[in-house]
């Protein structure tokens, strides 16, 4: 390239014009390649934020359907249509008793498992006598 | 290079014409950002720009137990473009009607109907506006089908705010107006639009919004209130509490290509939108199915001009269960006639009866409180008339006559309900502080209660009492009138130890995550009575429901039952001699209540209930043809009790047993 006679300036002007065109060129292309990408990450997100809302109104549904079958007018039809003979807890269901709870239950197993054991309860009872010695 | 070429000249020629050309652009750059900046942003304003509006979803109202009492679920306005319906579908439309739950012959006509005639109803221009704000609806629309549906959607939605849904399009030559949409049905399921989109109907749409559903329908209608179909509270905690049930709308600016959709690159400004907070409600679901199936009982039984139960936990002021009757479906409200409309009336708190002897409470407790009798202070109760301050009063007459031979202590005046004997404590007390007493008992005044157009109630003002206001007042006649819930609030104090505390029916209220966002506890309004005059009334009340008492049918063996009947007459229209009308007590009409609470000594860490029934009006279908509140409304409260025992694991009071419960399984002992 002749960089010391007249046409330098002119060479030199084609260059960096054919440089400018190249670098401006290519930048656009990437700017449009970037807004491409951004568009693509932002239809992407509008996707999912879409379905998000999709998932939230199905489980709106599913929870209004659940609520719905927990209505107490509808629990009756069923155990009517079932025959489940399920019936609502009354006072005499309740029994009182007046130790302390878990004794009682405590107690009350056990007297089965004897029970169950030796039907005939025929067990003698048991006498234990300690005698002390000096 | 070679010199051929990269002459001075020619190169110069290329760099000038490149120049050129990039001047050129450059300058028309310059016009286009810069001369023609506002014209061009105008223009495109108009046509790409768009506010996408991102509705709240409104809060959940919950009971007790989170069962939801009111919730929002998505449903699809279904709508159709007739001039896009295809001939080839007409087939489906069968189906389409079946799915939709509309008649075919309604169904074809509404898709047949293609044009209005020119009188039809001209979309205003503000309708026009909401059209193009109204984009956001497309992308909640059926893929596949998003520019038309994201304009059925904008046309769903402007329609909805016409007074007609059809959505019209501008007149043709002969002044005739296509229809552009027309609603088929605004409550299709997420389920049944997918079975309706299966069936491929060109020119069906829908567009996705969100509704009020109660899934309970008559459950607690009078306090859950609905939101109707412009989606605006009407009534009850939908209305008291909206502006924590509502949330707030976001937004967000965008811009949209040819095919109205939404180019997201393009947002620039986005404001989420905040979803309504959760309301808790102190109401248990399951109370209140009790309550409500003994109000049908009442009904069924006695057929009332109407009845009233509330349920409450006296220590708190909580409200477990209200329930009236009549009452209404809230999924249903739309189909009540005009004559039915007054059901939706909470009752409750809007109406006012004369409280009867219940009120015998204010009297008994004022005199107790003031020290100027005990409970074995003895008054004749057979006097016909007494002198009080210089003058001679006529005594009101026993409900039961010749029944008191004896002079009765404070505990048989109450236990028996002896009209004398409470007047007779009342003089005692004073008309001054009597009055102010049954203030302090919160008679005359709103209690606070949030929901139901609350009334005062009636307390005549100390200046208008006549003669007879003292010894009619204290058996809760003729100077008072009152509400249930302030019967219920008045019972309160006596079940609370002596406080008056607030009725409250919200809880708590949180965000959509759960977070606490407010939390209400126990609001005393006041002292009324001491700690131990409450002590005494509550013993002096239990002899109300026991056998020898005014109320054995309020007897559950095993608890310490306090409680007081009420009995009264109603004022009813009568016509005199000479024409003309008056207001008159009735002998065949009553208002009849029990208002108690149980076990009546329960320690602090036990469970306590308080119940109140009133019904108006039984008499026609009462046995005998005449009432009490015995008979009528103390049965209820017993087979109220009887199902709150094991549900909420009332024990018996510490006066009567003080031992835990077990509940056997299947019933077994």
């Amino acid at each position: 390239m002749n960089s010391s006679s007249r046409s330098a300036f002119a060479n030199h002007l084609l260059i960096y014009t054919l440089v400018a065109i190249g670098f401006s060129g290519s930048i656009g292309v990437g700017t449009v390649w970037l807004q491409h990408q951004i568009s693509l990450v932002a239809k992407a997100n509008k996707a999912i934020e879409a379905k998000l809302k999709d998932c939230e109104r199905q489980s709106e549904q599913a929870t209004t359907e659940i609520a719905e079958e927990q209505d107490v007018s509808v629990l009756l039809a069923r155990n009517a249509t079932w025959r489940l003979g399920l019936i609502p807890p009354g006072k005499e269901a309740v029994q009182q008793v007046t130790e302390d709870p878990i004794a009682h239950m405590v107690l009350k197993h056990n007297r089965e498992v004897f029970a169950e054991a030796n039907p005939a309860n025929s067990l003698a009872p048991i006498s234990l006598r300690l005698a002390l010695q000096r | 290079m070679s010199r051929g070429f990269a002459s001075n000249y020619r190169i110069s020629l290329l760099a000038s014409l490149i120049l050129l050309a990039f001047g050129g652009l450059g300058v028309r750059l310059v016009w286009l950002h810069v001369l023609d900046r506002k014209e061009l942003l105008g223009h495109i304003q108009q046509v790409r720009h768009e506010v996408i509006d991102e509705p709240a979803v409104r809060g959940n109202i919950v009971d007790l137990h989170d069962n939801i009492l009111a919730t929002s679920r998505s449903m699809i306005v279904l709508g159709a473009d007739p001039s896009a319906l295809r001939p080839a579908d007409e087939g489906k439309w069968p189906q389409l009607a079946a799915l939709a739950g509309i008649p075919l012959p309604t169904l074809a006509s509404l898709l047949t109907t293609k044009f209005r005639a020119p009188a039809g109803p001209t979309p205003a221009p503000g309708a026009r506006a909401s059209l193009v704000f109204s984009l956001p609806a497309a992308p909640n629309a059926t893929p596949g089908a998003a520019a038309p549906a994201a304009a059925a959607a904008d046309a769903a939605l402007a329609a909805a705010d016409a007074d007609d849904d059809t959505v019209l399009a501008d007149p043709d030559a002969t002044g005739r107006r296509p229809i552009k949409w027309v609603k088929l049905s605004d409550e299709i399921t997420e389920s049944t639009y997918q079975k309706i989109t299966q069936l491929g109907i060109a020119g069906i749409y829908g567009t996705r919004t969100y509704r009020r559903a109660y899934p309970h329908h008559e459950l607690a209608a009078h306090v859950v209130g609905y939101v109707n179909q412009q989606q605006e509270p009407v009534c009850g905690i939908e209305s008291y509490v909206n502006f924590y049930l509502r949330g707030e709308n976001g937004w967000v600016e965008s811009e949209k290509d040819g095919h109205r959709q939404e180019l997201a690159q393009f947002r620039t400004r986005e404001v989420p939108q905040a979803d309504g907070y959760n309301v808790k409600l102190s109401i248990d679901a399951a109370v209140q199915t009790m309550v409500e199936s003994e109000l049908d009982a009442i009904a069924k039984k006695y057929q009332p001009l109407k009845a009233t139960i509330i349920v409450s936990d006296p220590r708190t002021g909580f409200i477990l269960a209200l329930g009236n009757y009549p009452t209404f479906d809230l999924t249903a409200y739309n189909k009540l006639t005009k004559e039915q409309q007054s059901w939706m009336r909470n009752v409750a708190v809007d109406s006012q009866y004369e409280p009867g002897s219940v009120f015998k409470i204010v009297a008994a407790s004022a005199a107790l409180d003031l020290g100027l009798v005990n409970v074995d202070t003895r008054f004749d109760c057979t006097l016909e008339k007494i002198e009080y301050k210089g003058k001679i009063r006529n005594l009101p007459k026993e409900d039961i006559s010749d029944h008191f031979v004896h002079p009765l202590t404070v505990a048989e005046i109450i236990a028996h309900s002896s009209n004398k004997g409470a007047a007779q404590l009342a003089m005692l007390v004073g008309d001054e502080r009597f009055y102010d007493y049954a203030r302090n008992f919160g008679f005359g005044q709103r209690t606070g209660f949030p929901v139901g157009s609350e009334i005062a109630g009636t307390l005549v003002p100390l200046a208008k009492w006549d003669g007879l206001t003292i010894t009619r007042l204290p058996m809760g006649q003729g100077a008072v009138s009152a509400t249930a819930i302030q019967m219920q609030q008045a019972m309160g104090v006596i079940a609370s130890g002596g406080l008056l505390l607030r009725p409250q029916l919200i809880t708590q209220i949180s965000d959509r995550e759960g977070r606490v966002v407010y939390a209400y506890g126990p609001a005393v309004v006041r002292r009324v009575i001491s700690e131990q005059t409450a002590r005494t009334m509550s013993t002096l009340l239990e002899g109300v429901a026991s056998v020898n008492g005014g109320a054995p049918q309020a007897e559950i063996p095993g608890y310490d039952v306090a409680g007081k009947t009420g009995t009264a007459n109603k004022v009813m229209p009568k016509t005199l001699p000479s024409g003309k009308v008056i207001g008159a007590y009735s002998q065949q009409h009553h208002v009849t209540s029990f208002v108690g609470f149980f076990p009546a000594h329960a320690r602090a860490n036990e469970r306590q209930v308080e119940i109140a029934v009133v019904v108006d009006d039984p008499d026609a279908h009462a046995a005998r043809g005449t009432v009490y509140g015995a008979w009528v409304a103390a049965p209820s409260f017993k087979n109220l009790a009887l199902k709150l025992i094991p549900y909420l694991d009332i024990r018996p009071g510490s006066a009567v047993v003080a031992s835990p419960s077990l509940a056997l399984e299947g019933g077994r002992r």
